[in-house]
């Protein structure tokens, strides 16, 4: 059976636990044993850690090819011209190196084939995609999960691929779910299996019934979670008041070029979505009510 | 620095603008600081296309408007600051 993420088809000798089905682009994957002599190239960006939620990491770009460090996960080459992803070896158990792989390193493949990464979670709704938007740690995750708990399709949990033609689309990514440990222990997610768990989270990837394929699902809205003083609202924001945020949550490299082409995409998906600002209690028993209000409005 | 009359502005090259489907915005893309604009301030942006003194904008944009608001000189100074705060538009470009 074919299987795919974020609409590649891996070539591959290695197993992957996050697939869905369907097909895709090839993308060759494959491990290297280079983890002492990587070559230069210029640092393009960086991320500081946060002790228990974020690794170390820094990006290099060298003749249209990145090295993506981690501090503690090695090195992955990408070449998105092939495009092909190469795995450090031996470092971290194989779960959380697929995680990182599904991270920034396709995240490069699929902005070089034209798509747009957007930090936000993505579930099916009457067979189209709602987007969750907001930074790290402000309940993409366990909305998501909700949203999976009440029987919808989880489309992407941290990263989203958007495709903007023909009309915006959602590129189904890696069927994982990265919950917080109170949140896992209140809120079983049906036919889920637990691969790991990490210093805040448990590691689920998704029931295989239930991943579906890679087929881009039109974007029927896009949420922005704003804290609010636990009332439930869902207020529509213009295209021209979306752009700062969408502005922040996409991924863009720094350069001239790649940021003008951010701002174009995100222009194109403000103007052809619905947007809303969702306040909502921060309790699970809130849950069912918010994911009602998102299924019914949004 | 404070607008004078008399003394030319430019885009800042950094700066792009985008229709949407209510009015437009530009963004610096360095910065990311950014700016919506209704149609008055999308022809003044167009007005800008080439190096212009307020007063020259304030003209040109007199020559675009049927019925010109009494306030047009003070909006285009509201308009032009508030670019400028961002970072949108650069003062005397030679």
């Amino acid at each position: 059976m074919s299987t795919a993420c974020f609409g590649f088809r891996p070539v591959s000798e290695l197993s992957f636990a996050y697939l869905r089905g369907g097909s895709g682009e090839p993308l060759e994957i494959r491990e290297h044993d280079g983890n002492g002599a990587d070559p230069g190239g210029a640092l393009v960006a960086e991320w500081t850690p946060v002790p228990g939620r974020r690794s170390w990491a820094r990006l290099y770009a060298e003749d249209g090819r990145y090295r993506l460090w981690v501090e503690g996960g090695g090195t992955f080459r990408v070449d998105p011209a092939v495009p092909r992803i190469e795995l450090p070896v031996g470092l971290e158990p194989e779960v959380r190196r697929e995680e990182r792989l599904w991270g920034i390193p396709a995240l490069l493949c699929f902005l070089a084939r034209g798509d747009l990464p957007l930090h936000a979670a993505a579930v099916e709704v009457d067979g189209e995609a709602v987007l969750f938007a907001a930074p790290g740690y402000a309940g993409k995750t366990t909305l998501a999960a909700a949203f999976d708990a009440a029987g919808h399709r989880v489309l992407s949990e941290d990263v989203s691929c958007i495709r903007l033609s023909p009309r915006p689309a959602v590129v189904p990514g890696p069927a994982m779910l990265r919950v917080r440990r109170d949140i896992a222990e209140s809120l079983p997610i049906p036919g889920a299996r637990e691969l790991a768990v990490g210093d805040d989270r448990v590691h689920f990837a998704l029931d295989p019934e239930r991943r579906g394929d890679c087929t881009p699902l039109p974007i029927r809205a896009l949420v922005f979670l704003r804290p609010g003083d636990g009332d439930l609202t869902l207020e529509p924001v213009s295209p021209a008041d979306a752009l700062p945020d969408l502005w922040a949550l996409a991924f863009r490299l720094p350069t001239a070029d790649d940021r003008e082409r951010c701002f174009q995409a995100i222009a194109m998906l403000a103007d052809g979505i619905r947007i809303w600002n969702l306040e909502r209690p921060l309790r699970l028993d809130g849950l069912p009510a918010v994911i009602e209000r998102i299924a019914a409005d949004a | 620095m404070a607008l004078q009359p008399d003394i030319p502005l430019a885009r800042h090259p950094s700066v792009v603008y985008r229709d949407l489907a209510e009015g437009g915005v530009l963004l610096h893309l360095e910065s990311g600081e950014y700016h919506g604009v209704n149609e008055t301030g999308l022809a003044l942006w167009n007005l800008l296309e080439r190096p212009s003194t307020p007063e020259e904008l304030r003209a040109g944009l007199e020559a675009e408007v049927e019925d010109a608001p009494a306030q047009l000189e003070q909006d285009v100074q509201a308009f032009l600051e508030a670019l400028q705060a961002r970072d949108l538009i650069v003062v005397d470009p030679a």
